[in-house]
């Protein structure tokens, strides 16, 4: 689903992204973990291409990503993406911000954009605040509801980029567990994340990163266990001490 | 001081021209550098290749001008390249070019403060770029332009007064008119109303703008019934159905 196969990026003389290779399969959910800096939101966000890519090849869905006949929109409408300060549009109501995109990139009719809209909200817990404003939202509530917003466009893959990082603690949980059942129902998921627990406990395979590389790849049980890079060791004695 | 000899009926109508002629100045003004200000604010905004930057050379150069120079521009040194607009055509000439550059760097000024991760959110979510603008990104720095736009508009409508120069015969100008006669104990009160007059105008905008940036102010409505934000959005603010 997801295909990196040597792919560089760099932002002038940096050189944030390098030799990546990297394969998704349909229905896997990857957590990519690793120091501050060390490139994995840049990773998530040329998927959708926020960001481009300097060299190699990236296909998703089927698409190769940076060619120029590449119709992006169309690329994105199957790529839901949630973002660490959720990034919901504070001038529309919680039903308006998950309906836009279905009904101006889908073209789907109002009525039935609104019914998929509180199909999602149920799901993720908050059908009563379909018309509230986001400012009046708890932080957790606003990141369910933008998980709601992508899951309307009912994509093939969702990308988060620490998505609870901007929580209080007690808020955390509420997001993960949405994630959570998200993942048992098979969707594909790409995380970028802090939360060791929910790395251990709902990934797939674990993507160690560290200065612009993929320095060690595995199920949760070997990484956590066993790592084998040094660099792996010292992050996790650092992240799973605190 | 002669308030009486002030206030004749013919001094009245004539100060009552005056402000004719300003607002149709101003009022033509503001309308010609809104549309003009914010088409130049978004195409600068957009960083389209070199036309932004070519816009951007013009605007700067325009703010950073007098607005009376470009009052004697329009009136006094076009005519040498064999341009000659009626003073009223002159004025409104001078007053669109200056405000239409302070204008697009309100515009753009707007734009640009509505964070990087509400276009990120619209366009990873399959919409366009120009529907990403319509939907999202100006919606909401509409609002944040309201109030420098409104005061913007208010200096515009004082700065007519500036076209006195070109003998404009707009509010100040007739005021001035009617006690150049000799008469000085009518310089006070003729002065006096024609201060009050501006401020009437203006003081109106001020409050009409604050109304408008009230009722744009749905995203921090708190504590308000269901019921009632769904149908203030459905009144106040119609969503374009497309672009
Ligand atoms: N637009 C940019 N221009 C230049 N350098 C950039 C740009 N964006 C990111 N970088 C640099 O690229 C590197 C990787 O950034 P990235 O955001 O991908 O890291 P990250 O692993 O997500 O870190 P964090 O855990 O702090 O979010 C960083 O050193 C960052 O400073
Ligand atoms: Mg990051």
């Amino acid at each position: 689903m997801i295909s990196f196969q040597q792919v560089n990026k760099h932002y002038g003389d940096f050189h944030v992204l390098k030799n990546i290779n990297l394969e998704v399969q349909q229905g896997e959910v990857v957590v990519i973990v690793g120091p501050s800096g060390s490139g994995k939101s840049t990773l998530l966000r040329c998927i959708n291409r926020l960001e481009t890519i300097s060299d190699g090849k990236l296909v998703v869905n089927g698409i190769t990503v940076n060619e120029k006949k590449t119709n992006i929109n169309e690329l994105r409408k199957n790529i839901g993406m949630v973002f660490q300060h959720f990034n919901l549009y504070p001038h529309k109501t919680v039903l308006q911000n998950i309906t836009l995109a279905p009904i101006k990139v889908l073209g789907v009719e109002k009525s039935e954009a609104e019914k998929t809209a509180m199909y999602y909200l149920e799901k993720v817990g908050i059908p009563d605040k379909a018309y509230s404003f986001p400012s009046q939202l708890s932080g957790g509530q606003q990141q369910r509801v933008a998980i709601a917003r992508g899951l309307a466009m009912k994509p093939k893959l969702m990308l988060f980029d620490e998505p609870t990082s901007a929580l209080d603690p007690e808020m955390i949980g509420e997001v993960l567990d949405v994630m959570k059942s998200l993942a048992e129902e098979g969707m594909t998921m790409v995380v970028v994340t802090h939360e060791m627990g929910f790395a251990r406990e709902v990934a797939n395979r674990i993507v160690f990163m560290d200065e612009g590389q993929i320095v060690e790849e595995g199920s949760p049980k070997e990484f956590f266990a066993n790592p084998k890079a040094e660099r792996a060791k010292l992050f996790l004695s650092r992240v799973l001490n605190h | 001081m002669d308030f009486i000899g002030a206030y004749t009926p013919g001094n009245l109508s004539y100060l009552l021209k005056g402000l004719l002629v300003t607002l149709e100045v101003a009022v033509i003004s503001i309308v010609l550098s809104f549309i003009i200000g914010s088409l130049l604010g978004v195409l600068r905004y957009a960083k389209i290749p070199l036309l932004s930057k070519v816009i951007a050379v013009l605007v700067e150069t325009i703010r950073n001008l007098p607005l009376l120079l470009i009052l004697f521009f329009t009136f006094f040194a076009l005519p040498e390249v064999g341009i000659k607009l009626e003073i009223v055509t002159a004025a409104i000439a001078g007053l669109t070019l200056f405000e239409s550059a302070m204008i697009a760097e309100i515009v753009r000024g707007g734009l640009v403060s509505i964070g990087k991760g509400q276009i990120e959110a619209g366009r990873s979510s399959g919409l366009s770029y120009t529907q990403t603008m319509w939907h999202i990104i100006l919606p909401q720095a509409l609002k944040r332009m309201i109030p420098p736009l409104v005061s913007q508009f208010i200096s515009l409508l004082k700065d007519t007064s500036l076209a006195v120069v070109i003998t404009l015969p707009e509010l100040l100008h007739n005021a001035r008119g009617i006690y150049n006669g000799g008469n000085y104990k009518i310089v006070f009160p003729i002065l006096l109303l024609t201060a009050i007059i501006y401020f009437l105008i203006n003081y109106s905008l001020s409050l009409l703008a604050r109304a408008l940036e009230k009722r744009l102010d749905t995203d921090r409505k708190q504590g308000t019934g269901l019921r009632k934000i769904r149908q203030n959005q459905k009144q106040s603010r119609p969503i374009p159905e497309s672009f």
